[in-house]
């Protein structure tokens, strides 16, 4: 108790006089800061990305691939896919019909405005009952494809960064000229989507075997009866996994890079501005030699000064988060960006607050403890003496 | 000169505090120097790649669509083509699928490696050319699995063979080094006639052509000359240089550089803060230092110039510091990014920032020194 008291009195006193030391605490101050709000706008990056892939992800819908095939590789033929339409768990549409969508990706070559840099994305075959199973499709402008046509529909994303998705362009793909019919919002998506019938792009391409199938389930918890009925027939060779799952798994490596540069480039940061929040505690220390043998002096204990000093340098930093917060949330929260050709937002959100207040804790207690035991260790009667 | 041992014990007259400061500036610099580095080390790689090596493909993709292998000969005859030689990209995994190994199937056609990027002693090449079942491996690859000349690897691919069996067995026969921009992750170079025989669909289908061209200066309109062969077919072709295609690859990181200038300007403002607050701590504990300087006869312009070299000194050699670090720590990062480096504009704009953090830096305590009085500062005691 006595230890408590001690402490929090020398708290106050500490906290008083560092109005005196603007220059210590304003090093502080900013240098963590600038470590905080460089973390937070990296890792914004990574939670940006991850908000967008997973928004629109639905529980009740599984992918269908073959087996072990990462993304693009997958192939299911048109037999396999009359056997999945037959499994138990699929959810029946108005018309009694089971609710799935088969898809057929390629890869069409797109042109950015303004630089004309090439950029390569995925045109989706897909069947026109996607707007049943992908509710947050909503047309802004236009319609949907129709069926046997050579229509394209494109999300607005891709009006506004590639050329040539104005309402009634052609695009040349394979040599056929496709017209652009709608464009459309997507929910979350920040990404260039392009939609076209699955069985007009499969003949264009030659192709017998969709790239993957999705079903809707009747609800989330019939994913694993529908997984094992699938398996059981191991001739096929497929695999099911939730929606989750694949989009986490195509996503992984990415949000793994972005982490990585942002906790590496974090941590040099933070290092830095540990060894400046150091030099200035010294600085604060030095300056109370006298203070603090009195005080040692007329029985205050070690131990409550190590504690003061290290709460004190604490909070010193804590107001440095809530900073580095406020302006990476300022500047860039919401700001897009496309590295490595993923298009999204960056997202400021209270958890990254939150591990960047850890960190600026972290920071100053790192930064606290050498002075703290200087402080602890002022000799009284040298310091005392002194002038 | 002689102001050589003032300048160096004012460094020293708390050590604790300039070695804080040095290890601060050296660790900005170190991340300064990482950031740069991969700027102006992607930009170096993707001017060494090379202009005169043409990848065809085809129109709609870089890999997923494949081209007809008849459009070989009509290529070859184009003026001003050297080599045209035939790949398939197709992806392996060695023993557990984490482990992936990329094999690049080549026709071992005469002076074919002019058509790559990868450097191969004769003698592994006369025994690729000998052998169907051969294969070369990255060097790097063939160190991390402990493989062997003479032995037989089993991969595991995502192309099935004709009997419905994913297994293909290789013989390696040599190794070899590749210079291609991002050209990291495993691989090996095997028989295309093999694999198009041996292959279940596909047959007479190739991911790209790779062509080399007799003078660097005809790129362009070789290019041009090629793309026209196929206008208008159901295979319609695009060829690039490996140089565009790295430029391409670097647009696509796209808003990196932005990324790197800020964090390097926070870097660089919490540094210029830390600096300066400390030379005005250190010049307020001097004062009657400097008025006694100033008594024997230093001017304040020199007391100016001896706060300002204080500062330069430490900012320099600690920023050398951490540019040594970041030089050092490039080879590794160079592992995952091929044709990293550091150039020496990067140090030498490094060096620049320390010396205008030290001056920017050092300027109010270096005032603060100059216009110090005498008599105020000695009658402070």
């Amino acid at each position: 108790m006595n230890f408590l008291r001690q402490s929090t009195a020398l708290l106050r006193l500490n906290l008083g006089g560092l109005a005196a030391r603007s220059g210590a605490v304003l090093t502080i101050l900013i240098g963590v800061t600038c470590a905080v709000g460089v973390l937070i706008s990296m890792l914004a990056m990574g939670t940006g990305a991850h908000r967008q892939a997973l928004g629109d992800v639905r529980d009740d819908v599984a992918v269908v691939v073959s087996r072990g095939s990462s993304d693009l590789d997958s192939s299911v033929s048109r037999d396999q896919a009359t056997t999945v339409a037959d499994l138990p768990g699929i959810s029946l549409g108005s018309d009694g019909k089971p609710l799935i969508g088969y898809q057929s990706v390629v890869i069409m070559e797109g042109h950015r405005r303004g630089t004309g840099a090439r950029v390569f994305f995925p045109l989706i075959g897909t069947s026109p009952s996607v707007t049943a199973m992908r509710p947050e499709i909503h047309f802004t402008e236009g319609r949907m494809f129709q069926p046997g046509l050579h229509e394209l529909v494109a999300s607005n994303p891709c009006v506004r960064t590639f050329t040539g998705f104005e309402l009634g362009a052609e695009r040349d793909v394979r040599g056929i000229g496709w017209s652009v019919v709608g464009h459309f919002d997507q929910g979350n998506s920040m990404q260039c989507q392009v939609l076209a019938d699955v069985e007009t792009l499969m003949t264009v391409f030659g192709r017998n075997a969709f790239t993957n199938v999705s079903v809707e389930l009747k609800s989330p918890r019939d994913f694993d009866a529908f997984r094992a009925a699938l398996e059981a027939n191991p001739a096929l060779n497929l695999e099911a996994r939730r929606e989750r799952d694949q989009v986490e798994g195509r996503f992984k490596g990415f949000k793994a890079l972005l982490n990585f540069a942002a906790y590496f480039v974090g941590a040099i940061m933070a290092v830095g501005a540990t060894l400046g929040a150091v030099n200035s505690l010294y600085s604060i220390v030095d300056a109370r030699r006298r203070e603090l043998a009195t005080l040692r002096a007329i029985g205050f204990g070690s131990g409550a000064i190590v504690a003061a000093t290290l709460v004190e340098s604490m909070l010193l930093a804590l107001p440095g988060a809530l900073l580095g917060a406020a302006l990476a949330w300022i500047f860039f929260h919401g700001m897009a960006v496309s590295p490595f050709g993923f298009s999204f937002q960056l997202d400021v959100t209270p958890q990254l607050a939150e591990i960047g207040i850890v960190w600026a804790l972290a920071m100053g207690l790192a930064g606290g403890l050498l002075p703290a035991l200087r402080a602890a260790r002022v000799p009284v009667t040298t310091a005392l003496r002194a002038t | 000169m002689k102001f050589l041992p003032l300048i160096w014990s004012g460094i020293w007259r708390k050590p604790g505090r300039t070695i804080l400061i040095f290890l601060q500036v050296g660790v900005a610099f170190a991340l300064f120097g990482v950031l740069q580095g991969l700027k102006t080390g992607v930009q170096h790689a993707v001017d060494a790649a090379r202009a005169d090596l043409l990848i065809v493909h085809s129109r709609l993709s870089l890999i997923m669509e494949g081209l007809p292998i008849s459009l070989l000969g009509p290529i070859r005859s184009v003026p001003g083509v050297g080599v045209a030689i035939p790949v398939e990209l197709f992806v392996c995994h060695y023993q557990k699928p984490e482990q992936g190994v990329l094999s690049v199937a080549v026709t071992s056609d005469k002076d074919w490696t002019t058509a790559f990027t990868f450097a191969i002693a004769p003698q592994d090449l006369d025994a690729f050319a000998k052998s169907r079942t051969a294969a070369l491996v990255l060097e790097a690859t063939a160190k991390k699995y402990g493989w062997k000349v003479g032995d037989r690897i089993p991969l595991i691919c995502r192309t099935v063979q004709k009997n419905g069996s994913p297994n293909w067995t290789f013989e390696v026969v040599g190794t070899f080094t590749d210079s291609d921009f991002g050209g990291g992750g495993d691989k090996i170079i095997m028989s295309f006639p093999y694999y198009d025989e041996a292959r279940a669909t596909g047959r007479g289908t190739v991911n790209h052509i790779n062509v080399s061209v007799t003078d660097p200066n005809l790129a362009v309109p070789v290019a041009e000359a090629i793309d026209r062969l196929s206008a208008n077919s159901s295979h319609e072709t695009k060829t690039e240089s490996i140089r565009e295609l790295a430029q391409q690859q670097v647009q696509q990181i796209g808003d990196f550089d932005f990324l790197i200038r800020a964090v390097v300007s926070a870097v660089l403002a919490a540094l210029l803060f830390a600096i300066a607050s400390m030379m005005v701590q250190s010049v307020h504990e001097r004062t009657s230092e400097l008025a006694v300087l100033k008594t024997i006869g230093f001017t304040d312009r020199a007391v100016f110039m001896l706060i300002l070299a204080e500062a330069l000194s430490v900012c320099i050699l600690a920023g050398a510091f951490g540019l040594a670090l970041a030089t050092a720590a490039l080879p590794i990062a160079a592992r995952v990014v091929t044709g990293l480096s550091m150039p020496k504009i990067t140090l030498a704009i490094g060096l620049g920032f320390a010396v205008l953090v030290a001056l920017i830096s050092a300027a109010v305590p270096a005032l603060l020194a100059a216009r110090l009085r005498v008599s105020t500062a000695l009658a402070e005691r």
